[in-house]
């Protein structure tokens, strides 16, 4: 009614940032990227973990990185369908899905289906699942908002939540991704940057036994590059399986208390 | 696929370490390539690959499009690969979607390149016709018909040719014709223009067998292994993508390792791929 007069009322209109989706050339490739964030390349992003986010799950996690906001809830081990076969072995069951509103448009996370095998895949090397034959633990992974390096995030939020379960692991896995820019490695890209990337490495790791469970490349490189961004990525596994591992200390004596 | 004994794995696992494989050869030498192309009439380019026993059959369609606006002088490329019932009981149905998704995402990450383009099989500024307002898009769809293990190789070694085989029709759009509707575009069904695939990759798959590396596993060989790196590698010996496989960890000393290896091997397989498509190609044209 009051608008009735003919003036339209003053009304919040989204920040033209949110209604700009033309993209704009990259112009990096003479003068360095700047990141968006003021990091340097070779520096990842601040990580926080915290055990014990779903009480109803056997163990679970939430990981922050930066933007990127993960939760994991672990199930298990748990009887595995009469439809299965026997196995002598434990399985693992892996699942990674966004929620609609994670992504900047609306349900643009269903692009990334095959996460969950590629999580699957990061895990299996480090479980022992001898542990527990017969039965299956379920791994299931909510991305709550993506902020770019989503499935490293995931990979090493799936192995706390593991370890705060209670299944017995090799060692936890660590997972950075690196993300090539003309001729800069940058690590831990944020979306902006994933966006004009020219390729990407992605490194999932064991720190304390030195050993890649899961490596993509994606984009050409050279054989002197992929050494470079290995031994990056592979340093900054080992710093953020010392997070890792601290997180846990903390959540072990806190329940102690 | 029939179970293996203690014996045979023992004899598979003993004769990769002595370079003397089942099959007699050794372990970076690949199965014998039969190229065939044009084996699909309706498709724009198909071609047919045979290794071994493995047979794969990858066809490339061409649809007219809009371009996407973040990127309106080229076309847009799309890859899928489906494992055919035929291959084996347990393909049939819902069991072949992981196979199928693995295949697909690690082909279009070997294939395709990154998100701006760079490392990409073919420049697919090569599909557009006209600029921001219409192109090509590519449907390159793979099809294993019978499955014997190094699957990736093959179906890559398919693509490439597939792509060479392929004839884009010349569109010839009418002067002054308004392309904001669906314009009426006349298609030359002789004229037909080629794409320039000698940037395409190949792919290697390096299988880990206790501690030894092979190329082009048979199923055998395969369900013996710790853990496989699948390299791709362009004629300049650039690496266009690489994926590891299997659960077991590895140092990345051996990766390094394998991928120099890979780059090896690829190079005598590039030079029979770029042989044997001539081949078929000039085959094809007699006929």
């Amino acid at each position: 009614m009051a608008g009735r007069g003919g003036s339209t009322p003053a009304t919040y209109s989204p920040s033209p940032a949110t209604q700009n989706k033309k993209k704009k050339a990259p112009i990096f490739t003479d003068s360095d990227w700047v990141r968006p964030d003021t990091r340097g390349f070779t520096q990842c992003r601040p990580a926080f973990f915290r055990t014990g986010a779903v009480n109803a799950a056997s163990g679970s996690a939430y990981a922050e990185i930066g933007d990127t906001k993960v939760i994991v809830s672990v199930f298990g081990p748990r009887e595995s369908k009469k439809a299965m076969m026997y196995s002598d072995i434990g399985r693992l069951n892996c699942n990674v899905s966004y929620t609609t509103f994670a992504t900047p448009v609306r349900g643009q996370g269903s692009d990334n289906k095959e996460f969950s095998s590629m999580l699957h895949k990061a895990l299996e090397g480090a479980i022992i699942l001898d542990s527990f034959p017969k039965t299956t633990v379920d791994v299931f992974a909510l991305v709550l908002e993506s902020g770019g390096s989503d499935l490293p995030v995931v990979i090493s939020c799936a192995s706390v939540a593991l370890a705060d379960a209670g299944i017995m692991m090799y060692d936890l896995v660590a997972s950075v991704s690196v993300s090539c820019l003309g001729k800069n490695l940058i690590i831990d890209p944020v979306l902006e940057e994933e966006s004009y990337q020219d390729g990407s490495l992605m490194i999932s790791s064991m720190p304390s036994r030195d050993e890649v469970t899961q490596l993509t490349i994606t984009g050409e490189w050279s054989a002197a590059k992929i050494h470079e961004a290995m031994t990056l990525c592979l340093d900054a596994c080992s710093k953020l399986g010392k997070i890792m591992r601290s997180c846990l200390k903390e959540a072990a004596l806190a329940s102690q208390e | 696929m029939v179970g293996l004994s203690a014996g045979e794995k023992h004899f598979i696992q003993g004769g990769i370490a002595q370079d003397l494989r089942a099959d007699g050869r050794k372990r970076l030498t690949y199965r014998p390539i039969y190229v065939e192309t044009g084996v699909i009439p309706q498709a724009d380019g198909s071609a047919k690959v045979k290794m071994g026993a493995t047979e794969v059959i990858a066809s490339v369609k061409l649809d007219l499009a809009r371009p996407n606006p973040s990127q309106p002088g080229k076309g847009k490329v799309s890859l899928f690969v489906s494992c055919s019932a035929t291959a084996g009981p347990m393909f049939e149905g819902r069991g072949s979607e992981e196979l199928s998704t693995e295949l697909s995402v690690a082909l279009q990450r070997c294939l395709l390149g990154g998100k701006s383009g760079a490392g990409a099989a073919f420049d697919p500024s090569c599909l557009s016709i006209v600029d921001g307002k219409l192109c090509w898009d590519a449907y390159i769809d793979g099809l294993v018909v019978s499955a014997d293990g190094n699957l990736l190789d093959a179906l890559g070694a398919a693509i490439k040719a597939a792509l060479t085989n392929t004839r884009v029709p010349v569109a010839n759009v009418p002067a002054g014709a308004s392309l904001d509707e669906d314009p009426d575009v006349d298609l030359s069904s002789q004229e037909t223009t080629r794409i320039d695939t000698s940037g395409v990759p190949v792919i290697v798959t390096l299988t880990k067998v206790g501690r030894h590396y092979i190329v082009d596993a048979t199923s055998e060989e395969e369900s013996q292994m710790s853990s496989a790196v699948s390299v791709s590698i362009n004629k300049e010996r650039r690496i266009c993508g690489l994926t590891k496989r299997g659960g077991a960890g590895l140092d990345p000393s051996i990766i390094l390792d394998m991928i120099s290896v890979a780059s090896h091997v690829s190079e005598q397989l590039m030079n029979k791929l770029d042989s044997e498509i001539a081949a078929a190609e000039a085959d094809e044209q007699d006929i």
